[in-house]
Order: C-alpha cells, then structure tokens, then sequence
C-alpha cells in the first residue's frame, strides 16, 4: 500500500521544504542587510527623485504648470559650500524642493526655493556623474585611491536665460560642451525661484552627458546662488561661493511592467501541478 | 498512528523556544538573527525527516498520517483544512514570486565602512607636538576657525554648515569616533581630507576638505589635541 508513498513523498516534501525554505530565507537576509544610504534627518527630507512619466508634453517652459503637482516632491537640505576655497560659511539657500517628470524621451527637472530678492546673478546647477566610474559631488575632483569619472552640470543663470551643458573632473576643469542638449527656464514669484530643466533622457554622447536609463538610479546634486549684490557691488554667492548639496539618488520612472504578475501565475500554476501530480500519485500507490 | 507526528510537532516547537528564549539568555550569548533561527529549524525538520526514514516501520508511521490527509481518503472533519491547504499552498508560491520579482522602490543599498584602514604609512605616526596647554589651547583656536563649521563649537558634528551633508561630519563627543581611534588616523583623515579615502568609505560623498593644501602638519597635530581635549575624549592607545 505505501508503495508509491515511499518513492515519492520522502523527496517531494524535502523538495517543497527546499523551496519554501529558500524562499523564506532569501527574503529576510534582504532584510537583515544595512539599510539604503543614510536615513534623512527627518521624515520630510528624502534621499531620491522620482521622474513620473506623463503621457502628454513635458511643461519644459511652464515651472508653474499644474501638471508638477502630479509629480511626488523631494526636499534637500543644503550647506555652504565649505569643502575647498574660495569657501563660503553661511549661504543663503537652505532647503531645495525637486520635482521631475519624463515623457519616455525627454526629462524636465523641477527646483523650487526661497531666495528673498531677485538678482541678474541668481543661478541654480544640477550635477550627475558621467558613466559608471564614480564622481567626487564637488566637480568630480580627484580622489586618492579610486579613480574617478567626470561630472556632467547642468546650470541655468537668470541673466542669461538658458541651460548650459557643461563638465567638469577637477577643480578649474569647468567646461561648457560642444553638444548643447540642455535648455532652462527660471521664474521668480513671491520669494521664491522655480527653476526646470529638460533635456533627452538619453543623448548619445557617453563620455560627457549622463544617460537616464528608465527605472534605473543613479546619483544626483544640486548646487544653488543667490547673485544679490552687497554694497560695495560684489555678488554675494558666485563661483565656488554657493549653496550645495550632498549626492542624492535619481530615477526615471519605468513604464508599467506585468512580468511580476506573469511569473507569478506561472508558479501559481507549476504549484498547483505538482499538487495534481503528487495526490494522483499517491492514490494510484493506494490502489496498486 | 497520530503519534508519529506529535512528536515531531513538539520536537520543532522545543527546538524553536530554545533557539528565541534560552538561547540569547546563556551569558555571552546575544538574541538570534530570524535568519539564524530558520536555518537552524531547518536543519532540525530535515534531521526529523532522516530519523523517521530509517527503519521501513517508522516511515510508514510518519507519512501514513500525511498521505491519509493529501489523498482526503477516511478524513473526516479534515476534508476542509486539505482543500484550504490544498488552495492556500500555490497562492502563497505566487505571491512569494510576485514579491521576489517585484522593482523596488528604493534606491540601491549602500554599505560605507565609517573608519576604513589608513594607509601602511600613517599608521604607529605618533603626534610630535609636545601635549602642552598652550598647544592645546591653540589647537583649538584652529579647530574653531577650521573645523567648527561643521563639526560644531561643541564638537557634536552639529555645526551651522553640517546639514547639507550626506555622510554628516563626525559627532567627536560621541565615544564610537575619535576614541576609537589614534592620532594617527585622524592625522590621515584630516591631511589627505574625504577624497583620501579607499572605496569603501565611499570618498566621492564625503565634503571633508584635504586640509594638507591649506594647513601645516604641525597645526593638524595641534587640532587633533584640541579635538580630543574639546571633546573629552582620548586617543585609543596600543596599551
């Protein structure tokens, strides 16, 4: 009677023990391991920007389209720029709020933050890393043991109403690229400045312009002036004189993928075979 | 026939409240990981399972109950609970492959070593500036003017430039920095500044300045006492 019992039931439960084991196990080492990049200080500060992908035209010229408010806010806070001279020790930018959207070819990149005047100097910079070698966030500057790549800085200046491409790896190495693919658009209202930037997601020149693959992250900074002037006719932040921010992440939403709930029919489907297979088994061993 | 699977019932519960109770209570010891504690029920089940599959008697005593219950021939009152297993089993397979295949929302986890291992040449470096209260005074004179921006005026990394920046300055008061440590290191540290860092301590993120551009070894050695001093804290010594 138990003939078809023991042939089979000994190796089908050490199977299923297997799988279910691994499948408990992997998921809770996941767990275990050390959390993404440093907690933000508090819950209205985050550590990514998230591109949501729209379906009609991007509002690269409109900081105060609508359609922003669709997309989630990120909040940053920012330092004086304290790490090589000329430094800076109190600079008037405090807290960065970024939005992005992308229509699957272009991004458009939102900042929004306090600055008290409107000045012809005001400007605001976006910065990536260039391919996969890492970056140093100030000017892609040489690091000691680790060979690092170029940064890519995208910046916007009031005066000049325009986004420039540029790169730099090293301070003094600020170039403006060949190949402009970036435009810009800043509007000043009430205190505040909002500032977008939009460029292709990808643009084919691989060794100066960060490529935004959908759904994958990669690092992002932010580097902001406020071009007031002081009495003696100096511009307050200019230069290496700024507001800056740490590496943060980015990411261009991917489109709707259902390979997930595929797969997961899929194994619905194996299980529930091999529970048809196994119970027919055993009652045939009854029979036999 | 019931019996045969009581015990192994009872065996798994024990092994369990051992593993989560007795355990991390031994002197020494420490609570156990979730993962720790599967891996050892796991080893006990399959343990179980060989004990049970010696002998041809003790077999049958052990999957006949089981097989009674797959097959739902003479169960009885059972048959619900098969047919709820039955359903429930491929369902929780779909959703354990749902969620392993599933994009996650956050960014990709990064491990930063906080203190990696200097360089063979700064190591045993031993401060040559005689420990005296006109050096430490001046020390932190320096400390002030160069440091305290972001390490704060009381040396607790909250300095009014330190919110922007992601690794934030070290917190010196706190025991887990600079006591742990030898002059030496932080020599290294302040010199050769974030971008002197190996991989590991991810140098491309880290705003401290190399401050051997700017500032004479002899003052880094007097900033390093009037840090330690500021913070009452000591160097990690050898002894």
């Amino acid at each position: 009677m138990k003939r078809g019992l023991n042939q089979i039931l000994p190796s089908a439960i050490a199977s299923v023990g297997l799988i279910l084991g691994c499948l408990i196990v992997q998921p809770v080492f996941a767990e275990e391991k050390t959390p993404a990049s440093a907690p933000p200080e508090s819950a209205s500060e985050s550590n990514a920007v998230s591109a949501s992908l729209v379906k009609g035209s991007l509002p690269t010229d409109d900081p105060t389209a609508a359609v922003w408010n669709t997309a989630a806010q990120a909040r940053f806070p920012m330092s004086p720029q304290v790490h090589w001279p000329n430094r800076i020790l109190d600079a008037t930018v405090k807290d960065l709020n970024v939005r992005a959207l992308h229509d699957g070819t272009n991004v458009s990149i939102l900042l929004e933050y306090a600055d008290p005047t409107e000045d012809a100097d005001d400007a605001a910079a976006v910065e990536f890393m260039v391919g996969d070698k890492k970056a140093h966030f100030a000017h892609g500057q040489p690091m000691a043991q680790v060979e690092g790549g170029p940064v890519n800085i995208w910046f916007w200046r009031n005066k000049d109403a325009k986004g420039v491409d540029m790169n730099a790896m090293g301070f003094g190495t600020l170039k403006i690229q060949e190949h402009q693919d970036v435009q810009a658009k800043g509007v000043y209202s009430n205190g505040t400045w909002k500032v977008v930037f939009t460029r292709p997601l990808l643009t084919g020149h691989l060794e100066e312009d960060t490529q935004i693959e959908m759904g994958g992250f990669i690092n992002i900074a932010f580097a902001v002036w406020d071009g007031k002037k002081d009495v003696s006719g100096g511009i307050k932040e200019k230069g290496s004189q700024k507001a800056v921010s740490s590496w943060w992440n980015f990411r261009a939403e991917a489109p709707p993928n259902y390979t997930g709930y595929y797969y997961a029919a899929i194994a619905v489907g194996l299980a529930f075979g091999f529970q048809f297979f196994l119970i027919r088994n055993l009652k045939k061993g009854h029979r036999a | 026939m019931k019996g045969a699977l009581v015990t192994p019932v009872i065996v798994m519960v024990v092994v369990y409240l051992l593993l989560k109770f007795v355990v991390p209570n031994i002197p020494g010891s420490a609570p156990l990981p979730f993962s720790v504690i599967i891996l050892y029920m796991m080893l006990t089940l399959s343990g179980i399972g060989m004990f049970y599959t010696l002998s041809k008697d003790s077999k049958d005593a052990f999957w006949g109950p089981m097989e009674r219950f797959l097959t739902g021939e003479n169960i009885g009152g059972m048959q619900a609970l098969r047919w709820g297993l039955l359903i429930l089993f491929p369902l929780l397979v779909g959703w354990q492959t749902y969620s392993s295949t599933a994009v996650s929302d956050q960014p990709p986890g990064e491990n930063r070593t906080i203190h990696p291992a200097p360089p063979g040449e700064y190591a045993g470096l031993s401060n040559p500036v005689a420990k005296t209260p006109d050096a430490i005074q001046q020390g932190k004179g320096f400390y002030a003017a160069y440091c305290s921006p972001c390490h704060g005026g009381n040396f607790d990394g909250k300095g009014p430039a330190a919110r922007g920046f992601n690794p934030p300055p070290a917190n010196f008061a706190d025991p887990t920095t600079i006591a742990m440590l030898q002059e030496s290191y932080l020599f290294w540290r302040i010199k050769k500044g974030g971008v002197g860092l190996p991989i590991e301590g991810m140098p491309w993120k880290s705003a401290m300045p190399r401050w051997e551009v700017e500032l004479p070894d002899e003052w880094i050695w007097k900033i390093i006492m009037g840090e330690y001093d500021g913070a009452h804290q000591s160097p990690r010594t050898w002894e």
